[in-house]
């Protein structure tokens, strides 16, 4: 996996798709003039036969993936995160209506595309997904678990979205675990006192809050969800039931995003005193990610703080 | 087994037999579509008894899915679905359903009903079928108003683009949709040009003259490129009082009085 681990996330979902068109023939691949920038290229130069581009039309993209997996195929579509929105009601009638096996790779998502500013940024994505009935919606951490989940949405019955980052990634996942499942949650860190949720890249943030946390002598659990539906409701209620308070932390809107996702489950499990930490509004032209996470207050000290709150709110 | 123009004239009764039961069906859309249906149906092209996965055969993709009832009426006439069925059309445990739907008999893709989508999947689906070397067609039938929507010109576009020959396109152009003629709500211009434009052979023929639709049909499966047949349809064709106007919903008994009025032979 080293080799994986030096790639950015988009290059490792594109070396994915390259490596899955070896292992199956019936993985076919659609781009919307994005075949160079969601690196799905990596998989149209080993099997160009396999690969169509249907221009800068997002809308056509997902209508004709619905039409191959129709014929059999199954389709993996790429285009920017922030784009593929384009396409959420055809996606909704043409692909989650019919529960076919389409797996939509929406690329550039979160803060990852830094420098093309809020038209470019989705910070919405999870939430229109995850809305969707049939859908399984997977936001890796890294370009490790980009190839993992990539690789593993082949194995899912219905349609998949998979939320990709550009180039931006800390390596987290790449020694974690094994093996990736989709719908299960990881446990990159044991603790008692707070549980630290995670989605997507924001997992290596929340471990550098909890060693902030640490110092000042509270445990925090560290849990990394990449599924975000279906939740992996076992390892939830296990941190659930013993822990203090429960903040989420996720590169995404508030609203209708992961955080929603764990607190519609808490309100099942036992509500815990939560935060959900996350953007609220649009995003911003920077010149790198780490300046929006700065500026969207999304840093391990603002996480560690949040923790700190409302462990002390709790007591 | 009648002439194929009497087939289509029985399938119009039970159109109005349907539409006596259930108010919420596109009677005039589906009178307008019906002879181009009678035409894929009648002629073998397409089949009522097919099932996916069978790479030698045809698909046919309704684009217009609100006129589905047209197809329930020619699965009766062609012995594949009772009366008594038919009368269900719409209710909620029947699967006679008033848009295609996953669980719709006859159907091979169901993701209609939102207008314009059915062009891309029988995009999608044709690209599939070249793909696995499958000798078949895919019959796609669209109306006039749905030819508003970007997705049908970025569907046609990758037809033109990739040489998709085995998708044959039929319009019904019966110059209606939901806010008036279809001209007037947007000028669709000469359509035969806008797609002769993008490299289609085109033909333009009566949309109700069966006989003409099949040459039309043959033409355009030799043609070795993308084809398009325009057909001039009329709404509510073939039934008085209904015919040229934009009336979708019918009392009952007027639409049984029609029904006893039909006569087909």
């Amino acid at each position: 996996m080293s080799l994986v681990e030096e790639l950015t996330p988009r290059e490792a979902a594109g070396k994915a798709l390259a490596d899955l068109g070896d292992l199956r023939n019936d993985v076919v691949v659609l781009v919307a003039d994005t075949g160079e920038t969601t690196r799905a290229r990596f998989f149209a130069e080993r099997h160009p036969d396999r690969f169509f581009n249907v221009g800068i039309a997002e809308q056509a993209m997902a209508a004709i993936a619905a039409g191959l997996a129709s014929a059999g195929f199954m389709p993996y579509a790429l285009t920017f995160a922030a784009f593929m929105a384009r396409a959420w009601e055809i996606i909704r009638n043409s692909i989650a209506r019919l529960n076919l096996p389409v797996r939509l790779v929406g690329t550039h998502a979160g803060f990852s595309d830094a420098y093309d500013g809020p038209s470019h940024q989705a910070l919405e994505d999870l939430a229109l997904f995850r809305v969707l009935p049939n859908f399984t919606v997977i936001a890796p951490a890294d370009s490790c678990e980009t190839y993992r989940a990539v690789m593993a949405s082949a194995e899912v019955k219905g349609p998949v979205y998979i939320r990709v980052g550009r180039d931006f990634h800390v390596p987290t996942t790449c020694d974690m675990y094994k093996v990736f499942e989709v719908g299960k949650g990881y446990v990159a860190l044991d603790g008692h006192d707070v549980a630290l949720l995670t989605t997507g890249q924001m997992l290596s943030f929340a471990l550098d809050a909890a060693h902030i946390l640490k110092e000042k002598g509270i445990s925090a659990a560290v849990l990394h969800f990449p599924t975000v539906k279906p939740l992996d409701l076992t390892l939830l209620s296990r941190y659930a039931r013993t822990v203090k308070a429960i903040v989420t932390v996720e590169e995404h809107v508030v609203h209708g995003g992961f955080g929603s996702a764990v607190a519609e489950a808490l309100i099942n499990l036992g509500p815990k005193p939560m935060a959900i930490m996350g953007v609220k509004g649009f995003g911003r032209t920077a010149k790198s990610p780490a300046d929006l996470y700065q500026f969207f207050g999304l840093t391990p000290d603002n996480i560690a703080a949040r923790a700190e709150e409302l462990i002390s709110l709790s007591r | 087994m009648g002439s194929l123009s009497e087939l289509a004239c029985e399938a119009r009764r039970r159109l109005l037999i349907m539409a006596a039961y259930d108010p919420g069906i596109h009677i005039g859309s589906s009178l307008s579509v019906l002879d181009i249906l009678t035409a894929l149906y009648g002629t073998g092209r397409v089949r009522f008894n097919a099932h996916n996965g069978l790479s030698t055969r045809n698909y046919l993709v309704l684009s217009k899915g609100h006129a589905v009832h047209a197809i329930y009426a020619l699965a009766s006439v062609f012995g594949y679905l009772n009366l008594d069925e038919l009368r269900e059309t719409g209710s909620l445990g029947s699967r006679l359903q008033n848009h295609p739907e996953d669980d719709t008999p006859f159907v091979d893709v169901s993701n209609s009903g939102s207008l314009g989508l059915g062009i891309g999947m029988a995009v999608g689906l044709a690209l599939g079928l070249r793909l696995r070397g499958a000798t078949g067609r895919v019959y796609l039938v669209t109306g006039d108003g749905e030819l508003d929507e970007g997705v049908s010109w970025e569907s046609f576009a990758v037809v033109a683009s990739y040489g998709l020959s085995n998708v044959v396109t039929i319009v019904d152009l019966n110059n209606a949709q939901l806010d008036g003629p279809s001209d007037e709500v947007l000028k669709k211009g000469d359509l035969a040009g806008r797609f002769k434009a993008m490299g289609f052979f085109v033909q333009t023929v009566d949309g109700h003259d069966v006989d003409k639709l099949v040459e039309a049909l043959e033409a355009a499966e030799k043609a070795g490129a993308p084809s398009v047949i325009i057909a001039r349809t009329v709404r509510g064709k073939g039934v008085q009082g209904l015919e040229g106007s934009i009336k979708q919903r019918i009392p009952r008994d007027e639409a049984l009085e029609l029904a006893g009025r039909l006569s087909c032979r």
